[in-house]
Parts: structure tokens; C-alpha cells; sequence
């Protein structure tokens, strides 16, 4: 993907990129396809490969909200153990 | 080395967050297994949480309401894949009706992106009296539809919580 950021490249010009057989690549690249990462176009008898980055923003979209959301929580996970902690050591005293 | 780019990503996708909590582990545990504890810091800022349940076993599930400012109810379930007191916590997350129905994220009107399914990992770390938690939370790869795949994973997560 990150070969396939800087440039679009043919199939086999992908395959030359690894040392892993060329069907291998294939079905790399079909994975990358399918979730809409790649697009691969057909031009007369090669076919062309793109990356689609902007499919890799939206799927960090919900990565971001729910790391907010986390730190929100724990921020206030935080807050509790002090007051928990706080209200025992009262609790104790009496 | 292809396979390895791949997966490098994908772990971008993850989030993990580290914290240090000034607090014996023990209460740390007890903040996230034990609901009246639960209930007190689940929502963030401004949200309440009016319902938890917590069936804390292997395979056993959990059913938590987040109420927003404005009243509406957000329901979350998982089910517990693996559970070492005082240690660490293994557990689906997925967004659920107020019956704890897994539904996907458009149900409260949010990205239809979101994973169906989240794997939430939570360990616990004994800093001599202080606590360290890591928390992970990573999207589970849905199949080509997202109710088979729903069912699949259950499914596959039932197979493994019977033979832990």
C-alpha cells in the first residue's frame, strides 16, 4: 500500500516489489480491493493498481472517536479511584 | 514482507492507551468488574450510566446503558473470552438494544463504519501500590455480511470460551 501511495503501478510491477509469487500479490491485492483500499483498472492488457487513501482516513475516523471516548472514560476512572480512595481513608478514621 | 506492511496498518487502526492510576490494583479491578463501581465512571463527562450488568465469566456477557446529556440512550454488550483476576480482561464490545441485541452503530445514527464487533483487551499492572492499566481496543473484520459475520464470530467466540 505504501508502495502503491506514491505511484500506480501494473500488477507485475507491484510483484517485482517482493519476493512473494506474483499470484500471491494477486491475491494481496484483491484484499486491498475488496475493502476499497485499492482500485485496479484495466488499461488495454495491463491492469493498473491505485491506492485509495481516503478509505484509510474514514476507517480511522471511528478509531479516533472511540480514543476520545476512552480517554474521556479513563479521565474519569481517574477522578473515581481518587474520590473512592479519599472516602475510605474517611471511612476508616471513624 | 508484503504480509508485514499489511498488518502494520491494520495495527494503526488499534488504539492502545497506557495509564497510571494512583490506586492499589485490587480497586482498579474492582472499578471495572463490580457494576455499582462501574456505573459511577462509564460515561464520560456528563453522560450517566442508569444500567449495568456484568456477568463476569468466561463466556458470560455484560449489558451497559450511557445515558447522554440529552437523554438518549446508548446500550453496549460483549461477551468475556478471557477473565485473569486482577490481571486482565478479554472482551467483545459491540453496540446492543436495550434486550442486549448486538445492532450495528447506524442504530444510534453513528458511522456505519464502526466494526460490528470490538475486541476491548484491559490489563493491570501492580506499580507498588499505584496501578498501571492498558487498555486495546481493535475493530473485529467483518464477513461479506455483517449479521453472518456477526453470527460467525459468536460463534467462534462461544467455541473458544468452552475450551478455556
Amino acid at each position: 500500500l505504501a508502495l502503491l501511495a506514491r505511484q500506480g503501478l501494473t500488477v507485475s510491477g507491484v510483484a517485482g516489489h517482493f519476493s512473494i509469487s506474483r499470484p500471491a500479490v494477486s491475491r494481496h491485492l484483491r484484499i486491498l480491493a475488496e475493502s476499497g483500499l485499492v482500485v485496479v483498472r484495466r488499461q488495454g492488457r495491463q491492469r493498473y493498481c491505485e491506492a485509495r487513501l481516503e478509505r484509510l482516513d474514514e476507517v480511522s475516523h471511528w478509531v479516533e472517536r472511540y480514543r476520545k471516548i476512552w480517554e474521556k472514560r479513563l479521565d474519569r476512572l481517574d477522578e473515581y479511584l481518587i474520590e473512592l480512595q479519599e472516602k475510605e481513608e474517611k471511612h476508616g478514621k471513624e | 514482507m508484503a504480509k508485514n506492511s499489511l498488518t502494520g496498518e491494520r495495527g494503526k487502526q488499534d488504539i492502545s492507551i497506557t495509564r497510571i492510576f494512583d490506586a492499589p490494583r485490587e480497586l482498579v479491578w474492582r472499578a471495572w468488574t463490580e457494576p455499582e463501581h462501574l456505573m459511577r465512571w462509564w460515561g464520560p463527562k456528563g453522560f450517566t450510566t442508569p444500567f449495568c450488568e456484568i456477568n463476569l465469566r468466561v463466556g458470560g456477557r455484560y449489558l451497559n446503558c450511557m445515558r447522554s446529556p440529552q437523554g438518549q440512550d446508548y446500550w453496549s454488550t460483549g461477551t468475556y473470552l478471557e477473565i485473569v483476576p486482577l490481571e486482565r480482561i478479554v472482551c467483545t464490545d459491540s453496540f446492543a438494544d436495550a434486550q442486549g441485541n448486538v445492532v450495528p452503530a447506524t442504530y444510534y445514527g453513528m458511522e456505519a463504519d464502526i466494526p460490528l464487533q470490538m475486541l476491548v483487551t484491559v490489563t493491570f499492572e501492580d506499580l507498588q501500590g499505584k496501578t498501571r492499566m492498558t487498555l486495546e481496543h481493535a475493530g473485529l473484520p467483518a464477513g461479506p455480511t455483517s449479521e453472518g459475520a456477526s453470527a460467525g464470530w459468536n460463534e467462534s467466540f462461544d467455541k473458544l470460551a468452552e475450551s478455556l
